[in-house]
This record gives structure tokens, C-alpha cells and sequence, in this order.
């Protein structure tokens, strides 16, 4: 069991005063982001980053990585207790979060969600744990056409498994695509698409694309909403947590039913949010008692926020393996990665395997801190939002403001966060998914120069995208997921009795 | 959606809009792309193929909005994309927002937070003018020492900051 051996290695590498300190400031900090509507955790951790360009890596990945648990962590607590989600996954978790909060049992509905999202995450880790070392020997054997191959999968995945109208998810990832093509071409040192304005040749910073997007994006939708912050009183009483862990097993079926959809959401880049929407709705339809569901079912809890956090956590192992991440945070942590250095891919797991097995082994401990911490102070998060929103709207938007500046320091990034923060506002209003577009700005240079160099090697042919069993299965499949919404529709015209639809992921 | 409160742009023409955006984008990246070869030599693709054809799906994805948009028509138009109300609370954010934004440009981002802050509290929040100074003083002062002096990343600062000699 070499995976073992290294995760021990790992365990020696993360378990450092220094690294266990970081672990806890990085899980405080995203608890507050989480609990604050308009920062989430891909923000959140976008806002951190310009502060790790002078740490070491190790150091630098456990700060935001434990600042990605705390996030997920305190976006369930705000959805249970005032039924506003702090984070986009956390949606589905107020169904039934909010309705038990109301019946006096927040308590039990909180412990459920930390302690199913702690569980989620775990198996998360277990999973990556058992699999990233094959994954990393598997993907050694790619070159620049299978890395296309792999691009071209995880785009075509958005398209082809997304939800959203599929000219709308084109219309996100291919704006991604030219806003990373804009400044310097590093292939052949062009500047390409700056339209003669200085500003632009830096390029577009993804970071400040993901502060506009997310941050100033959320808390416009979250204005015209008219927030109103009404939550319930809580008060988490030690015992009553431990009478609510000792009834957790009973919905082993559920757990590892959510910990199994997560798992795979991650993965493939399905994300956190559909993940937790889908288990839900597996949740509901498998229910032995399906009445209920809505008004404070515990399964209800339980489901999405298990898949939840069991696609935040394996959303890594594509990011570290093959330089795919599997949701906006872990892409925005891969952009980081590349900051700090490092190449993600499967060559990481030779060149820095101090960095890989330590994150990993920071990923085992950092959840079991995040349960006890957010169980902790959970009463002191819920009281921050008790503060005025006239003040802490303004504040929390000044904070990403500032923060969009450190990434550059260039004053035209100013107004770059706010047209991004339009842009976010619209697209999310008409339904046009965010991910993909982050994912696009992130990977686009990657994918360009993956393109480029397979057509290079093989002297201007298409067909090198063809040229052996791995790269044209993983193209193949590449298509078939992209002609996906395409074939369903013919499928029901063939079939005019027409079937019902099944959920919406 | 609730029907009672009155709209002021539907779905259907934020849609049009939108799909319209975008594929001005994408003429916009195409005409961009072609300021450079956009064909193949012996290096293979050159600089503008790649932005190029971006451009070009652009184009034909926006188009395919629009004729989407069209066909959900008499579903969309009913539905209110902004009503008066959420028009209003979206404007009382984001006016504001973009004063800071241009006030940051041109005083720095340290004198923008604090005239930002001050503001909001006392026109929007209610909030008594010696109180709303004393909170927006503070935290001003609480980001100068946290982005200066911990973090030691500065922030942007104008004319106030060089006539106090603070950098």
C-alpha cells in the first residue's frame, strides 16, 4: 500500500504547530465567509490569495484549503438558521434545515449538518487518498493531445450534464475563453485582443473575474431580494449534540448514498451545488416515508449536505491528478497552484510529494477541526448577522473591493469587479452558469497551448486527437457529452408518449 | 413570482438583451482576432486562430439564445425580470457602489472606504452622523493597519495619502 505510507509521510509533513494554527485561522475565516451572504467560498478564497504569494506552498494550500471547509461549513449554518444560503451548494440544505430550526430543533438540525458534512467529507478524502496515486500513474501517460482530450471532456461535461440552456453554458465557458486570451500570448509572444488599451495587457486576472462575479454578483441579487435577516435563537447545548450524534447511524443509507453522488459530482466537474440538489432529490424519491420532505425530514438535512461536502473535498483530487478542478473554488485554488509555482498534473505527485500528501493529510485533519469548531461557534457566527445590514452590506462589498486591488495592484481593476459584478448579477438572473466561465479563464491558456503543441507535434493534423485508444475514447466520450441535451431531444420526439423528465440537476 | 408587483423589464427582453451583448462580444473577440493570422503555418495554429474561432462560437451560441429566447416567448414575457421594487433596492446598492468605485479610482481606496461607509450608515441606514463616523473611522483605520502593517500588501491611495506622507 504505497498510498498509505505516503499519507503517513503526508501526516509528518502536515502536523507541524505552524500548519495546525493555520488549519484553525483558515476554518474560522471561512466560516465567516460562509455565514456572510455575498462571500462564498470561491471569493472568499480568491480574497486570501494575494496573501499567500509570500508563503510557502504547504502552508499556503492548508490556509485555503481549511478557509474551502470552513466556507462550506458555515453556509449550512445561516441556511438552517435564518433560510439564507451563505453558499450557492447550501441551497437545497434550507428545505428542511429551516423548517426543524422553526420547530425548536435547531440544534439537532445544525449537529446533522456539520456531522453529515464532516462525514461527506471524509469520504472524500478516503477517496482520493485510495485513488489519487493511480489516478497520477494513469495520467502519466498522457501528452498534449490526451491533456486537450481531458479539457475538452470537463467543457464538454458543463454543456452536456449542466442544466442550463447548452448555448448559454457555450456562451459562459467561450467569454472565459477570450477573456483569458487577452493580454500576452505565451506561445508566441503576441498581445492579443487588448484593442490598443494599455490597461489590458496585463491580461484579465481570473481573480478579480471570480470577486466581481461571485462577491459583487450575490449581494446584488441578495439587495433586490430585500434581505431580511429573521433568524432562530441558537443555543447548542453539548449534550443535546451527543444524543444527536448517537442517532446518525440509523441513516447509514442515506449517508452513504449522498457520500457516493458527492464523490462522483466532484469528480467529474458536476460541482458541490448540483450534487447536493441531486441527493436531495434522490433522498426524497428513495424515502421509504416520502411524506414529510420540506417540513423538517432529517434525511433532508442529511442528504445534501453529505454530497455537499463530499464533492467540495474529491473536486481536489481532478485539480491535483490532471489539472482539472472539479468545482470554481478548486479552480480558483489550481489558478493559486500555478501562482505559487507548481504544475498541476500528475507530475506533482513525483516533483512535490511533500505538497500533495500534505494537503491530503491536512484534508483528513481539517475537517475533524472544522466539525469541532464550527460546532463551537456556531452562536457567535449566527450573532455577526444580527448586525445591521446597512453596515455590513457595504463593509462585506468594500472588503471584496480592496481585496480585487491586492491582486494586481492596478486602480483599473477597480472597475473590472464592477462590470464583473454586473455580469455575474445578469447571468446568474438568466440562468447562466458561473462555473464554467471560471473554469474557462483558468484553463483556457491550458488548453490553448495543449491544442497548439498537439498540432505541432503531429505537423497540423487533426487526427492526432484520434491517434490511440486513450485519446480518442476520452474525445469520444468528449462529444457524446457535448451532442447529450441534442440527443435527449430527438429521443423524446421519437418517443411522443413522453416520459416525465427527471429532476433537474 | 408574484404577478402583483409591477414589472419593469420582462424576462423575454432581458434575454434579447443579453443574447444581443453577447454576440457583440463575439464580433468584438473575432474583429480582435483578426488584427493577427488566424490560419496555420509551419508552428502550427497562429495567434489569432484560437481567439478566432472563440469568437465565431460566440456568435452562433448568442444566435442560438436569440432564436431560443424568441421561441419561449409567450412564456417569458409575463415574467418580470425586475419589478419597480427590486429596481429600486438594486439601485440604492449599486449607485452607491459605483461612486465608491470612482471615488477609490481618484481619492484612493482608503478615503473612498471611510466616505462610503460614513454615507451609507447616515443616508441609507439612518444612523446619527457622529456614530456613523466614529464606525466608518474605525474601520478604516482597522484596514490601514491590516492591509499596511500585517498584511503588508498596500492598498491604493491618492492625494490625501501624499499630503499626510503616509507611504
Amino acid at each position: 500500500m504505497d498510498n498509505i505510507a505516503s499519507l503517513m509521510h503526508g501526516f509528518s509533513v502536515a502536523l507541524t504547530m505552524h500548519h495546525v494554527l493555520l488549519m484553525m485561522l483558515g476554518v474560522l475565516l471561512g466560516i465567516l465567509v460562509g455565514v456572510l451572504p455575498g462571500l462564498g467560498a470561491p471569493n472568499g478564497v480568491t480574497l486570501l490569495m494575494p496573501l499567500t504569494f509570500s508563503m510557502d506552498p504547504i502552508s499556503a494550500i492548508i490556509l485555503l484549503t481549511s478557509m474551502y471547509w470552513g466556507a462550506l461549513f458555515g453556509g449550512s449554518t445561516t441556511s438552517i438558521l435564518f433560510n439564507i444560503p451563505g453558499e450557492p451548494s447550501s441551497v437545497a440544505t434550507t428545505f428542511d434545515g429551516h423548517p426543524m430550526a422553526k420547530q425548536g430543533r435547531a440544534t439537532e438540525a445544525l449537529t446533522y449538518a456539520f456531522l453529515s458534512a464532516g462525514f461527506g467529507a471524509l469520504a472524500g478524502v478516503v477517496l482520493i487518498t485510495l485513488l489519487s496515486g493511480w489516478v497520477a500513474k494513469f495520467a502519466l501517460r498522457f501528452s498534449s493531445p490526451e491533456f486537450f482530450a481531458v479539457y475538452f471532456l470537463a467543457f464538454a461535461s458543463f454543456i452536456g450534464l449542466g442544466g442550463a440552456s447548452p448555448f448559454k453554458t457555450v456562451i459562459s465557458i467561450m467569454l472565459g475563453f477570450a477573456f483569458t486570451a487577452v493580454g500576452m500570448d505565451t506561445v508566441s509572444g503576441n498581445v492579443r485582443l487588448t484593442y490598443g488599451f494599455d490597461e489590458l495587457l496585463r491580461g484579465i486576472s481570473f481573480l478579480v473575474a471570480v470577486i466581481g462575479l461571485f462577491g459583487i454578483g450575490e449581494l446584488l441579487l441578495t439587495m433586490e431580494e430585500g434581505l431580511r435577516f429573521e433568524g432562530v435563537k441558537a443555543r447548542v447545548s453539548p449534550r443535546k449534540v451527543f444524543e444527536t450524534l448517537l442517532t446518525l447511524p440509523r441513516y447509514w443509507v442515506t449517508l452513504l448514498r449522498s457520500a457516493l453522488i458527492g464523490c462522483w459530482m466532484g469528480i467529474t466537474p458536476g460541482g458541490p451545488t448540483a450534487a447536493s440538489f441531486m441527493s436531495y432529490g434522490l433522498a426524497k424519491r428513495f424515502a421509504r416515508r416520502p411524506e414529510g420532505f420540506g417540513q423538517g425530514r432529517e434525511e433532508g438535512v442529511i442528504a445534501p449536505e453529505t454530497a455537499d461536502h463530499a464533492a467540495g473535498s474529491s473536486a481536489i483530487l481532478p485539480m491535483l491528478a490532471l489539472g482539472i478542478p472539479g468545482s470554481a473554488t478548486a479552480a480558483v485554488m489550481m489558478g493559486g497552484l500555478m501562482i505559487w509555482g507548481l504544475t498541476p498534473g500528475p507530475m506533482l505527485f513525483i516533483e512535490q510529494k511533500d505538497f500533495v500528501w500534505g494537503l491530503i493529510a491536512s484534508m483528513y485533519l481539517g475537517n475533524v477541526v472544522a466539525v469541532v469548531l464550527v460546532l463551537a461557534t456556531v452562536p457567535l457566527f449566527a450573532s455577526i448577522l444580527r448586525v445591521p445590514f446597512a453596515i455590513i452590506g457595504p463593509l462585506i462589498l468594500v472588503i471584496c473591493v480592496s481585496g480585487a486591488y491586492t491582486v494586481d495592484s492596478a486602480a483599473f481593476d477597480l472597475w473590472m469587479v464592477l462590470i464583473f459584478g454586473v455580469l455575474g448579477y445578469v447571468f446568474k438572473k438568466l440562468d447562466y452558469p458561473i462555473a464554467p466561465m471560471v473554469l474557462a479563464m483558468v484553463l483556457g491558456d491550458k488548453a490553448e497551448d495543449a491544442f497548439r503543441q498537439s498540432v505541432i507535434m503531429s505537423g497540423g493534423d487533426l487526427s492526432v486527437f484520434w491517434s490511440n485508444s486513450l485519446v480518442s475514447s476520452i474525445m469520444s466520450l468528449g462529444i457524446l457529452l457535448l451532442a447529450w441535451p441534442l440527443l435527449t431531444r430527438i429521443f423524446r420526439l421519437l418517443r411522443p408518449g413522453r416520459s416525465t423528465g427527471t429532476t433537474t440537476a | 413570482m408574484s404577478t402583483n408587483e409591477r414589472s419593469l423589464i420582462s424576462r423575454f427582453a432581458m434575454e434579447v438583451v443579453t443574447g444581443c451583448i453577447a454576440l457583440l462580444a463575439g464580433i468584438v473577440v473575432v474583429l480582435g482576432a483578426l488584427e493577427y493570422e488566424i490560419g496555420w503555418d509551419e508552428a502550427g495554429p497562429q495567434p489569432g486562430y484560437f481567439p478566432f474561432y472563440v469568437g465565431l462560437i460566440i456568435i452562433v451560441a448568442s444566435l442560438g439564445v436569440l432564436v431560443q429566447g424568441f421561441l419561449n416567448r409567450s412564456r417569458t414575457t409575463g415574467e418580470a425580470f425586475l419589478t419597480r421594487e427590486g429596481f429600486k433596492r438594486v439601485m440604492a446598492f449599486f449607485l452607491p457602489l459605483a461612486a465608491f468605485t470612482a471615488g477609490s479610482y481618484v481619492l484612493g481606496l482608503y478615503v473612498g472606504t471611510f466616505v462610503y461607509l460614513a454615507g451609507v450608515m447616515i443616508f441609507q441606514g439612518g444612523y446619527r452622523w457622529p456614530f456613523a463616523l466614529t464606525v466608518a473611522g474605525g474601520i478604516t483605520v482597522f484596514f490601514f493597519v491590516l492591509f499596511e502593517r500585517w498584511f503588508q500588501v498596500p492598498l491604493l491611495k491618492g492625494p490625501l495619502e501624499a499630503f499626510l506622507g503616509i507611504y
